[in-house]
């Protein structure tokens, strides 16, 4: 777009040298690869949206721009999507907590830790995300040591006042997902925040602690700010994929925990539903969007884009 | 200014130059209807001059060589001629569909002359023409010994299309270190000893069977109303917090540990799991049948040669021997007496041999179109998320 | 009023310096490095007091602990009667303008400015930003980003941010460092007048000689870690102790001699075959060998057997080796008969024209402007540059 732009609102063109088209060929590949698996998918994805909700592998399907899908899906899903978006959000700001000490004291009290550090923030990566999540379930058994503890520090009942647990255990309940979400979505969340807490120079905390600014105001006043790059990126690289999950409400959860990325593989695998799936995907893509859009305005990251 | 405007009409065009050819591409992105008509995709058969069977099952489903041992492929290879190439790539109904629904949808070949799946979705696949017909007279073996329960499903009365490889009972699962016996289907439904602690399997088509079965209905032929009433029972139940989940493959785990204390269950599963506090019962409602099926596909070349393989495992004692490897039961009549050879431990085996007894309580779940069945899953789904 | 060092730290704390800023003993040592070593001294109450020294020699890290940045190994700070020495840095009524600035990139000018006061809970601070920024003549750029100006407006940013505060001791790290000539010339008149109108304590870091002499009541000259000597500008220069000094602090002759004794208010130094005297107190070694030093500006030059305007000895028979004209004055090396290359600076009074190259020529100066070094001292250190 800002080529056209350029081009258009561009200066006299008298000695315009030759065009220089090394830029075009270099973006060639990029632009392929997103065609292939961005545009051709998105819109066959928006086709299925559109299908006739009759359609079957009998019958055919076909994109008879029946809006009313986006109307019915939202409806019939509404509390998948209300649900996914919670426990996407309840999980991404654990994550930032956690994911901000730890990053914080990686990038500023490690010393010479810091690799390794560094290294076991993203060894889960090295086993499958399956097994990662499976091996929670032993964790959280209901006969386990885990759900012992938590019910002797009350852990269980308090999670219970907030609606995130139903009985005596942790296993199947809104709490496991949204924790097996908070684990396995923390090193994307730790990543960029080091990147971007490890370019905070020390010299302006100093600044900030020579001009009367306690630690603590120091921290709020000039790292943090400073880290909003990192915030922003790990809370979108967090939220976004964690919103669309579907394996940890599976595995983790019961079915009153069930998200939108479940709800979502049904209808495709099983119920054979293309036209509320593909509106499904829609709606929860434009959710997702709008609420991205809404987020980096208020972050206020014009200066770091 | 003259630049800003440019701009702004600029944007606007490819805005709805975007709207425009969007509408316009949209449509190219629908599928046709995929029925096809098996008796137009048959091809000139290659079996003679071209000696190969190229067969897609699940893994771990079927016997191997063994040191002395002779498997029933290999043995089968040596009495035909017949090089087979089996591959295990059916891990799920759904995906394997998925995985040859392009080219059986279109009318092209999948490559494959046999693959097997469960019942619903060969039921389905026969349905709409991607299944070619057996030749009843050089599958003798198949109609002669095929058992009683599994002879006349809903979807192929005469078993014209498929042949079931083996067979699986589902019923119900308890751990008997946790819990006393759980005897019907009801009960686990019901019983105030279980609540929240009771999984039940995704499959429509097992739960609701049991839910049609605990009102007096037939699962394999009920009224909307029986469905209706079934569907608000279990929603009910659901709604009250009487199950912990709803799952696919993966509920023994949760049983063995005891998070879960009794579960809907396939009779395989338990008798692999090799815990002995697990106890599968067949439900006094009654029990549900599934096998998975045997079926040539479209455009497949070596339909004889398939043929000749169903043929093959439908003799009691090949059936014996697979059987002893994978304890499914066995779809083969005279199995049972093949087995003294085979494996005497085995002859009384329940879960190979199911008692005439335990095989009159069994039942399968109507066969469905592509419409009611999409509603039922629906109708079921909604249940999971009550 | 004298600041020689032995007078300034054993001097009894006066009724009006109540926040003198005291060092004693101050000590940094790093793992392998003493950065300042046993460092005392007295910065009295509004006094603008400059640290000079060569790169790495210790000035930040001594503006850093009293900063509060930096732990001092051993050694006290105080600030009148109070202990700081281990004092948080948020807690002290110091403020620093950062060698690198340390603005902070997020803020813009303004913020940046107002950010001390801020934190200190003042509620209006637009008028003080707005007054602080005219001083430093950057109210048009209030509202840009630190990243958006030159080096030059950050340094100013950087010196109004801690400006602002008004805190009883600033403490500057060469502020003005990125200016060019005549902005720094600039800057250094209104530092100088701001710090007399608020009476503030500053400690001035700097590289330039020059600098410190125009601004400072009192300069300490640093090297390596110590503090060589300290003292009045112009008893600095004039009477230097070190040879260090004496090479740092402008440019120095240094004449290698033998001292002969005391006589009177007068020190003998027997400098290639003549005698020399020195008085006293400039005499900074009694006996054995001893650098007889003069400032060039200090001799004066005559073609042999003209008459020289001195009372002292003149020493003749050296020869113009170089001249160059800087405009106010005339530079001469002139090679003296035992080989040294005496540096002659003469006033351009258009009395007499230029001697050229080759001229043979007497020096001469008077011994009251001479100073006597003792000779273990390395005559090379302090000369900057090469
Ligand atoms: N953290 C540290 N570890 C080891 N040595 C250090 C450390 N910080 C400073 N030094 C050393 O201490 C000495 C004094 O450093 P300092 O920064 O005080 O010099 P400076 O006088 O300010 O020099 P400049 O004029 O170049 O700014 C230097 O030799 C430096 O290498
Ligand atoms: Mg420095």
């Amino acid at each position: 777009m800002a080529t056209v732009d350029d081009v258009a609102t561009g200066g006299p063109p008298e000695h315009r040298p030759r065009r220089n088209l090394t830029g075009y060929w270099l973006i060639l590949p990029g632009a392929l690869w997103l065609l292939l698996f961005f545009v051709i998918p998105f819109y066959s994805l928006l086709a299925a949206s559109l299908f006739d909700p009759d359609g079957s592998v009998l019958t055919g399907y076909d994109v008879t721009f029946h809006v009313q899908n986006f109307g019915n899906a939202f409806w019939d899903y509404k509390e998948q999507i209300g649900r996914s978006l919670l426990y996407a959000a309840l999980a991404t700001a654990t994550c930032l907590v956690l994911g901000y000490v730890l990053a914080y004291a990686i990038a500023f009290k490690a010393g010479r830790w810091k690799n390794l550090m560094l290294v076991l923030v993203i060894a889960p990566f090295f086993t499958s995300f399956l097994l990662r999540t499976l091996s929670w379930k032993l964790i959280l058994a209901d006969d386990g040591w885990v759900v012992d503890v938590a019910q002797a520090i009350h852990l269980t009942d308090a999670l219970q006042l907030v609606n995130l647990a139903d009985g005596d255990r942790l296993l199947a309940t809104p709490f496991a997902v949204i924790a097996g979400l908070t684990y396995n979505f923390l090193p994307f969340m730790v990543l960029p925040l080091y990147a971007s807490l490890e370019k905070v120079d020390v010299r302006l905390i100093e600044a900030a602690g020579d001009l009367y600014a306690s630690p603590a105001r120091g921290f709020l006043k000039v790292t943090l700010p400073l880290s909003m790059p990192g915030v922003v990126a790990g809370t979108l690289l967090t939220f976004i994929p964690a919103t669309g999950d579907y394996v940890n409400d599976q595995l983790l959860g019961n079915t009153n925990t069930r998200m939108v990325g479940a709800s979502i593989q049904s209808l495709f695998t099983k119920e054979n539903d293309y036209a509320t799936a593909g509106a499904l995907s829609v709606i929860l893509m434009v959710i997702i969007v709008a609420a991205v859009m809404v987020y980096v305005r208020k972050a206020g990251t014009e200066e770091l884009v | 200014m003259a630049g800003m405007n440019r701009r702004t009409v600029l944007r606007g065009g490819a805005g709805l130059g975007f709207l425009g050819v969007s509408a316009a591409v949209l449509p190219l992105f629908g599928t046709p209807d995929q029925k096809q008509d098996p008796s137009r995709l048959k091809v000139p058969d290659r079996s003679e001059s071209d000696p190969r069977l190229i067969i897609s099952n699940w893994p771990e489903y079927i016997d191997e060589d063994d040191d002395g041992y002779v498997s029933t492929l290999t043995q089968f290879e040596k009495d035909t001629g017949i090089t087979v190439r089996y591959t295990a790539d059916v891990n799920d109904n759904d995906e394997f569909f998925s995985k040859v629904r392009n080219q059986l949808g279109s009318g092209t070949s999948t490559k494959r002359d046999l693959f097997a799946l469960t019942d619903w979705m060969a039921a389905r696949m026969i349905q709409v023409g991607w299944i070619q017909k057996l030749d009843a007279s050089k599958v003798p073996n198949l109609h002669a010994n095929i058992i009683d329960s599994l002879a006349k499903p809903a979807w192929d009365p005469g078993r014209d299309y498929s042949a079931p490889w083996q067979s699986g009972l589902t019923g119900i699962a308890y751990n008997k270190a946790k819990v006393d016996e759980v005897r019907s289907f009801s009960d686990l439904v019901t019983r105030p000893d279980l609540k929240g602690r009771v999984s039940l399997l995704t499959e429509m088509r097992d739960t609701m069977g049991f839910m049609l079965l605990i009102d007096g209905a037939d699962p394999e032929k009920f009224t909307d109303d029986e469905w209706k009433q079934a569907v608000e029972r279990l929603t009910k139940a659901k709604k009250a917090g009487q199950f912990r989940s709803f799952t696919g493959n993966d509920y023994v785990q949760d049983l063995a540990s005891g998070n879960v204390l009794a579960c809907e269950a396939w009779s395989g599963d338990i008798a692999n799991a090799g815990d002995e506090n697990l106890v599968w019962v067949p439900p006094e409602e009654g029990i549900m049948i599934w096998a998975d099926n045997m079926m040539v596909p479209n455009l497949a070349t070596h339909q004889a040669n398939a043929e000749q393989w169903i043929n093959y495992y439908y003799e009691p004692e090949v059936a014996a021997k697979l059987a002893d490897y994978n304890s499914y039961i066995c779809p083969v009549k005279g199995a049972q007496e093949a087995m003294e050879k085979v494996n005497p431990d085995n002859v009384e085996n329940e879960l190979i041999f199911p008692t005439e007894k335990t095989l009159s309580l069994t039942h399968r779940f109507m066969a469905l179109d592509e419409a009611k069945a999409r509603t039922y899953e629906k109708d079921y789904t909604d249940v999971q998320r009550a | 009023m004298s600041n020689a060092p032995e007078s300034t730290v054993s001097a009894p704390p006066r009724a009006e310096a109540a926040h003198d800023l005291r060092l004693q003993g101050l000590t940094k040592e790093y793992a392998t490095f003493t950065a300042v070593k046993a460092l005392d001294l007295v910065v009295p109450q509004g006094q603008f007091f400059a640290l000079l020294g060569p790169s790495g020699c210790g000035k930040t890290t001594t503006l850093r602990m009293v900063a509060g940045l930096e732990t001092p190994t051993s050694g006290s700070i105080h600030l009148g009667d109070s202990d700081i020495t281990y004092e948080k840095p948020y807690k002290r009524p110091v403020n620093t303008v950062f060698q690198n600035y340390a603005l902070f990139p997020h803020l813009d000018i303004a913020k940046n400015v107002a950010f001390g006061l801020e934190r200190r809970g003042v509620k209006n601070t637009k008028q003080q930003v707005a007054e602080m920024l005219e001083l430093v003549e950057l109210t048009s750029q209030a509202h840009k980003k630190p990243a958006q100006m030159s080096g030059g407006q950050q340094q100013r940013v950087a010196l109004a941010r801690a400006l602002i505060n008004q805190p009883e001791v600033l403490l500057l790290d060469e502020p003005l460092g990125a200016l060019d000539l005549k902005l720094r010339r600039g800057m250094q008149l209104e530092l100088k007048r701001i710090q007399t109108e608020v009476g503030l304590t500053f400690v001035h870091v700097t590289h330039d000689q020059e600098e410190a002499m125009t601004m400072a009541d009192t300069i300490a000259v640093m090297n390596g870690g110590v503090i060589e000597q300290m003292g009045a500008p112009t008893e600095l220069y004039e009477n230097p102790r070190t040879t260090f000094v004496a090479n740092f602090l402008g440019q120095s002759n240094l004449i290698a001699g033998d001292i002969e004794g005391r006589d009177g208010d007068q020190v003998k130094v027997r400098v290639q075959g003549a005698v020399a005297s020195v008085p006293a107190d400039r005499a900074h070694a009694e006996s054995g060998q001893g650098w007889l030093g003069i400032r060039p500006e200090k001799v004066l030059i005559a073609e042999t057997g003209h008459p020289i305007d001195a009372p002292g000895d003149v020493i003749t028979g050296g020869f113009v080796t170089d001249v160059s004209f800087v405009g106010v004055s005339t530079q001469y090396q002139v090679r003296m008969p035992w080989g040294q290359e005496l540096m002659v600076f003469e006033q351009n009074t258009g009395a007499r024209g230029m001697l050229p190259v080759g001229t043979k020529v007497d020096v001469s100066w008077r011994p009251e402007f001479a100073f006597l070094l003792d000779a273990s001292q390395d005559a090379m250190a302090g000369i900057e540059g090469d």
